[in-house]
């Protein structure tokens, strides 16, 4: 382990509650990511040491899982539901058309600019709002959106592209 | 069989009957505080906060009320409930009035909030008749019960599990405590029952594992108590990732009391001191809400040390989940809370024997644990009263997809499928007319697609689903209505499956992969006539796979060759009416003097309109198929199918 750091410190101080071998290792990568954003590689250095595991291990592991991210979050996550009732209308299409406005190739991709980023989501049963997406700023807020149509989830996201704030884009 | 109240007191400890003692107090303090929940002495409106609730606005709902409440002074309380069960006219209230009168309505919108005010002052249907679902509580009136209501015409006439769901706080210990729960457990511990008593009682019930396998749950639990050694450990499966089920998290976020108590039981029936609730992340409020009532118990001596004044100890734990699928699979769910990767193992050794760290421990869906509670306080034959000879007693179903209704109900097992498709009001198309069914889909991605006509044959059973080379799965069923093609369905599941393969065997992440290729590619337009028999090959590869996610993977894709076999082939043609596969159909505008066209061409995300108004056309080598420009000018614009002619195979 390198030398301590004030940011060391301050992930040490996150996670001083957990212990090795007691099933607490998804509970104190969820924490480290609440309060970071995402894991670093010092995080998972620092947490390795914690578990008494190699920084290799905890990335193996964190890595398996979706919700763990290496990468700070974009601004504006919109988490778009793959589930089918989503699917029977358009979700695909709802997918595409963001992708589309934001110029990414592919899901878990962000804007250069690091302002919005579409990552995949999971079915969470309000199939009655289908078809729906998430609007996250990590931190702040996680509003469901629903009964979206390809041209909504457009506007919505051109909106949010450029940096208007979510209870406008919401109200407008 | 024996219910705990037949069982006669042997030899007790004074710490054992204690235990009555202590939880007859708890239970006089909770009758008094529910009796004034149920009777208030000024009315009372309950929000209903849940998951879906709140996705539907319940939140900004309560604070409107909360501001017309305080600035008129009105003397009305506000409180909280669970949804009652039609998620699609969430969000709901109800008003409870001093007589115990509690009525249900929704949809409420921020313009009726005020009405809902005047409601409660005037009484019921003066200011909200149109809103009226149907009358939870109280003397009958001139509003139907909630229980005539339509939608819950195929659920018996009182739930079980589900019964107090809509009328109690699911966060008040005290309200669970008034409606019975912790009574089991009192009996149990404060007249010594004997450990086999209780698993005798489930097996007696018939109670089997809902997560899907449906294995007697006392045969199950006669496992672990079997096991060698002194620490077992209980384990509860809540990672539920089928998309299209929320029949757990309905339980945890309505219920919780009932999970913790089904799992203490199975503690003290095991011999088990540990309890897990690996839960999934995508859940937030029920892990809140499990992780408060967890604590509510403890406080109240329900859990931990010195249960009810005894001996015995059970202590619980929420493990978070991260997003993986594929610790809904019991071994690896057992190695993800041994901080790990999720990746399941060879059985045996089962669980039952080799567990969490490696020690004995037993592995139960979320609804099997919760359902054993009201076994014990009534008896195994009041359970078998409903359900099948195969399959006894009750489950909650979660239902979505192309339906008027959606929402969740509880079913006797043996409910026709077709009767459960009428009380969702049938199939709506997007437009909100009057459809037809297409297919139905259940058992999540490594369920089943069934064709319409398999409906008047299907009862909620698993034998029913059989002869269809289906299963019924763990209680989420999606209506798909006509208008969808199906090799939409097979893209979601197949990406689905290939995405959350743990990665352990070859003939998973591989053979998954290459299916969700061939299923792409004649989506895209690109379909050959060996695709048929590389997609059986990949079935046939797929069973040699280690564990179920890797053997049920192709179940979805051997059924659209089973069960749809004309449209399959058709797409493989290039042929699809319901033009909603992305590879066989043109956009074509149609009327060039839509004022609407000039708003369709700037909303294009690729900005794929070329011309001008009056003169505008599409370049369809850029377009990606998302139909914005369609839902702007849907008069203007139109799908159109490529000149291919249906059924004729292309040969490569």
């Amino acid at each position: 382990m390198p030398l301590e750091t004030e940011s060391t410190l301050r992930i040490r101080s996150i996670i001083k509650d957990f212990k090795p071998n007691n099933g607490d290792l998804l509970a104190a990568l969820h924490a480290v990511q609440h309060e970071l954003g995402y894991l670093s590689k010092e995080a998972l250095e620092v947490i390795a040491d914690q578990f008494k595991m190699f920084t290799a291990e905890v990335y193996g592991m964190a890595s398996f899982y979706d919700e763990y991210r290496f990468d700070p979050p974009a601004r504006t996550t919109i988490r778009w539901c793959s589930g089918p009732a989503c699917r029977t209308r358009n979700s695909t299409g709802i997918r595409d058309a963001m992708l589309a406005t934001l110029d990414l190739d592919e899901m878990g991709e962000q804007t250069e600019d690091g302002q919005c980023g579409v990552v995949l989501g999971q079915c969470n049963g309000t199939c009655e709002i289908a078809p729906m997406v998430w609007i996250e700023e990590h931190k702040a807020y996680e509003i469901p959106v629903g009964k979206l149509t390809a041209a909504k989830s457009i506007k919505l996201v051109r909106a949010l592209r450029s940096g208007s704030r979510i209870e406008d884009v919401l109200n407008g | 069989m024996v219910s705990v109240d037949s069982v006669t007191s042997g030899t007790q400890t004074n710490e054992r009957s204690s235990a009555t003692k202590n939880y007859n107090e708890l239970s006089k303090v909770a009758a008094e505080e529910f009796k004034y929940w149920l009777n208030p002495l000024q009315p009372r409106i309950d929000i209903a906060n849940d998951t879906s609730s709140l996705a539907n606005g319940s939140d900004k709902i309560e604070q409107i009320l909360k501001e017309i409440i305080a600035e008129s002074g009105a003397g009305i309380d506000i409180g909280h409930v669970h949804g009652y069960g039609m998620q699609s006219v969430h969000p709901t209230v109800s008003i409870t009035w001093p007589n115990g009168t509690k009525i249900l309505y929704g949809p409420i919108t921020p313009k009726r909030c005020s009405d809902v005010i005047q409601e409660t002052q005037d009484g019921p249907s003066s200011h909200l008749k149109d809103l009226v679902i149907g009358q939870i509580n109280g003397e009958p009136g001139e509003i139907r019960s909630i229980r005539d209501h339509p939608f819950f015409s195929c659920e018996p006439n009182e739930r079980r599990l589900l019964a107090n769901l809509g009328i109690t706080d699911p966060d008040s210990l005290n309200h669970a405590i008034a409606t019975g729960s912790y009574k089991a457990t009192a009996r149990i511990i404060g007249r010594r029952m004997p450990e086999g008593r209780v698993r005798d009682s489930l097996i007696a019930a018939g109670l089997t594992g809902r997560g899907g396998a449906s294995f007697p749950t006392g045969v199950k639990w006669n496992f672990l108590a079997g096991a060698q050694g002194n620490d077992h450990y209980v384990v509860c499966n809540a990672d539920e990732g089928d998309p299209g089920a929320w029949v757990n998290r309905v339980v945890m976020e309505g219920e919780p009391h009932a999970l913790i108590e089904g799992m203490l039981i199975a503690g003290l029936a095991t011999g088990s001191k540990t309890g897990f609730i690996y839960l999934r992340d995508e859940y937030p409020l029920a892990i809140a809400r499990v992780e408060r009532a967890i604590q509510n118990a403890i406080d109240n001596q329900l859990l931990g040390k010195n249960i009810l004044g005894s001996e015995l100890e059970f202590n619980l734990r929420v493990i978070r989940g991260a997003g993986a699928y594929v610790c809904g699979e019991e071994t690896g769910l057992l190695s993800s809370i041994q901080d790990s990767r999720g990746m399941p193992r060879i059985k045996p050794p089962f669980p039952a024997q080799v567990g969490v760290f490696n020690l004995p421990s037993n592995v139960n869906n979320v609804e099997t644990y919760a359902t054993v509670p009201m076994i014990l306080r009534h008896t195994s034959e009041w359970y078998k009263e409903l359900g099948t000879e195969s399959m006894t007693g009750t489950r909650v179903f979660s239902f979505s997809g192309d339906i008027q209704q959606v929402g969740f109900m509880e079913l006797p097992f043996g409910t026709s499928l077709d009767k459960i498709l009428d009380s969702c009001g049938g199939i709506i198309t997007p437009t909100g007319e009057q459809g037809k069914l297409y297919a139905i889909q259940s058992g999540g991605p490594l369920g089943s697609l069934l064709p319409s006509h398999s409906i008047d044959q299907l009862i909620l059973e698993n034998a029913s689903f059989g002869p269809w080379d289906a299963i019924m799965g763990a209680g989420g069923i999606v209506f798909i209505g006509e208008g969808t093609h199906i090799l939409v369905l097979n893209e979601l599941f197949s990406e689905f499956v290939e995405e959350e393969s743990c990665g352990r065997c070859t003939t998973c992440h591989g053979g998954n992969q290459r299916q969700t290729e061939i299923v792409r590619r004649i989506i895209s337009g690109g379909g050959r006539r060996d695709d048929a028999p590389n997609l059986k090959l990949v079935d046939d590869l797929l069973q040699h796979s280690n564990c179920v996610h890797g053997q049920f993977s192709p179940k979805t894709m051997r059924n659209t060759l089973q069960h749809f076999r004309n449209d399959y082939e058709d797409a493989v043609a290039g042929y699809d009416p319901t033009l909603t596969l992305s590879g066989m159909y043109e956009l074509e505008i149609i009327d060039q003097t839509d004022p609407l066209l000039d708003e369709a061409a700037t909303i294009c995300p690729k900005g794929q309109f070329e011309g001008e108004t009056g003169n505008w056309s599409i370049n369809m080598s850029g377009c990606v198929r998302c139909g914005a420009c369609i839902d702007i000018a849907p008069n203007a614009i139109q799908k159109k199918a490529l000149a291919r002619s249906p059924r004729v195979i292309p040969i490569g």
